[in-house]
């Protein structure tokens, strides 16, 4: 089994977080073919694979992440518990550095670091949603070593 | 050779004591590299058409100190200084508008601060007509409310104490003034020193190091009289020392913020904590800091990221904040 954090906190403007990894469907579509997925988010995030958990408290996430083989996510506060929990998983990025917010443990996907942010510290509400920052799904399978 | 600002906050003495310390930064015998006057007066002038100014300004030019006349927000002179600490310089001197420094202040409290390892702040004599005899005091702020101030007195050699008062040299962009307090901002010099001294750094009363603090009852960038705003200001500051010894964390951050956090809490010395997710650091709430300390943007470690163009780890921004 493995874990999908697909979505970060909501934007207070109500546009697209940044971070927002936008080839979802089509990875899952993939990882579907070989593994149960369990989805992690919350109330109001769209649902991309049956067997989707809201809203958990962080004792359960911690225990579904001892259980899991992995994890695919954002950056968001999940990859820093899963470092936590010493859970190495992927985590794809878009416009938030890494080498700032990231952990070396775990796979760390860039594109290029020509789509960061200038600004690493100010909200996320004036970085613009680019599809063209992220990785492909197909490099993001290339990682899976089963 | 590090950088020193002189920084002079000015109300209502245009044409009393201010040209009486521009003249004596002038003539002290080793010079700040720039004055940088912010002017908070409420209807500002421009001094440059001033002859005395236009004296002032040719001596400073001839003597190779830049200076800048700003005009202050008139949020009070902590916002003044708090902008004078974020300049880029290594160590600011902070110089009242009626206090007026022997020739030999700079050249004291610089050689003290660069000298002896690890210090924050250096302050000399500030003497309001007579010396107060101080010399047992011990500049601990536990002592603060039961002896005078020791830079009441002439000092006669180096001591370490835990505050300093009035006008001192102190170390750059290191630790924030507290932006909470009223526009009176009392003890704020008493706050940021301390604070100076609960980050590890040494602060030094040194001797050859007096100024005379005139303290003009004309103008003064502390001329609101509201006991509200005094009250307020002691409230803030008794808060801080009630938690002398003890490292204050404010975590006005995200659940990942508290996670990355908590790898470095066991390093930080008697920490008290104030959170936003109890379930990751057993902690305070941000309220309670609210209510306490009134401004937490000293603990906005995104805000120190940026001020300090961070390219390292968050884990390590922390620890660079608080160890």
């Amino acid at each position: 089994m493995i874990l999908i954090h697909p979505f970060a906190k909501p934007l207070r403007n109500g546009k697209e977080n940044p971070k927002n990894y936008p080839y979802w469907e089509e990875l899952v579509q993939e990882l579907q073919k070989t593994m149960h997925i369990i989805q992690i988010g919350v109330e109001g995030e769209k649902q991309l694979v049956p067997d989707f958990r809201k809203n958990l408290s962080i004792l359960e996430l911690r225990h579904l992440l001892n259980e899991c083989k992995t994890w695919i996510g954002v950056d968001s506060f999940f990859q820093h518990l899963a470092w936590d929990c010493q859970k190495p998983g992927i985590v794809l990025w878009s416009v938030s550095d890494p080498l700032i917010f990231g952990h070396k443990e775990n796979t760390n996907l860039l594109k290029d670091r020509l789509y960061l942010a200038k600004n690493q510290f100010l909200w996320w509400d004036f970085t613009e949603h680019n599809p063209n920052a992220f990785v492909k799904p197909k490099e993001v399978l290339m990682c899976l070593n089963f | 050779m590090s950088k020193v600002l002189c920084s002079i906050p000015t109300r209502g003495r245009y044409f009393t004591t201010l040209p009486m310390v521009l003249q004596a930064v002038i003539n002290q015998t080793w010079l700040p590299n720039k004055v940088i006057i912010f002017d908070d007066n409420d209807e500002p002038q421009d001094m440059r058409k001033e002859f005395i100014y236009q004296h002032l300004f040719q001596q400073m030019k001839v003597k190779g100190i830049e200076w800048e006349w700003l005009f202050a927000d008139k949020k009070g002179q902590h916002h003044i200084h708090q902008k004078a600490n974020l300049m880029g310089y290594d160590w600011v001197w902070r110089v009242d508008d009626d206090c007026i420094p022997e020739p030999t202040v700079l050249q004291s409290l610089y050689s003290h601060a660069i000298q002896i390892p690890n210090v924050g702040a250096v302050g000399g004599s500030i003497i309001t007509g007579e010396p107060i005899n101080a010399y047992q005091s011990t500049g601990l702020i536990k002592n603060i409310d039961s002896e005078p101030n020791i830079q009441w007195d002439f000092i006669k050699g180096i001591k370490e104490v835990e505050h300093l008062h009035c006008s001192f040299l102190y170390r750059a962009g290191v630790h924030d003034y507290n932006l909470g307090l009223s526009r009176v901002a009392h003890r704020e010099e008493t706050l940021f020193t301390f604070g100076l001294h609960q980050k590890g750094y040494k602060l030094l009363t040194v001797p050859y190091a007096t100024s005379w603090h005139i303290k003009n009852p004309q103008g003064g960038i502390r001329s609101e009289t509201k006991e509200e705003m005094f009250n307020h200001d002691e409230w803030v500051f008794r808060n801080f020392i009630s938690y002398h010894g003890r490292t204050i964390v404010v975590l006005n951050g995200g659940l990942g913020d508290h996670i990355v956090f908590n790898h470095i809490l066991p390093e930080i010395r008697n920490p008290i904590v104030f959170g936003c997710y109890p379930e990751i650091i057993k902690s305070r709430s941000i309220g309670e800091a609210l209510s306490l300390f009134k401004d937490i943007s000293q603990w906005d470690i995104y805000a120190k990221m940026d001020r300090w163009k961070w390219t390292d780890s968050l884990e390590n921004a922390y620890r660079k904040m608080y160890l």
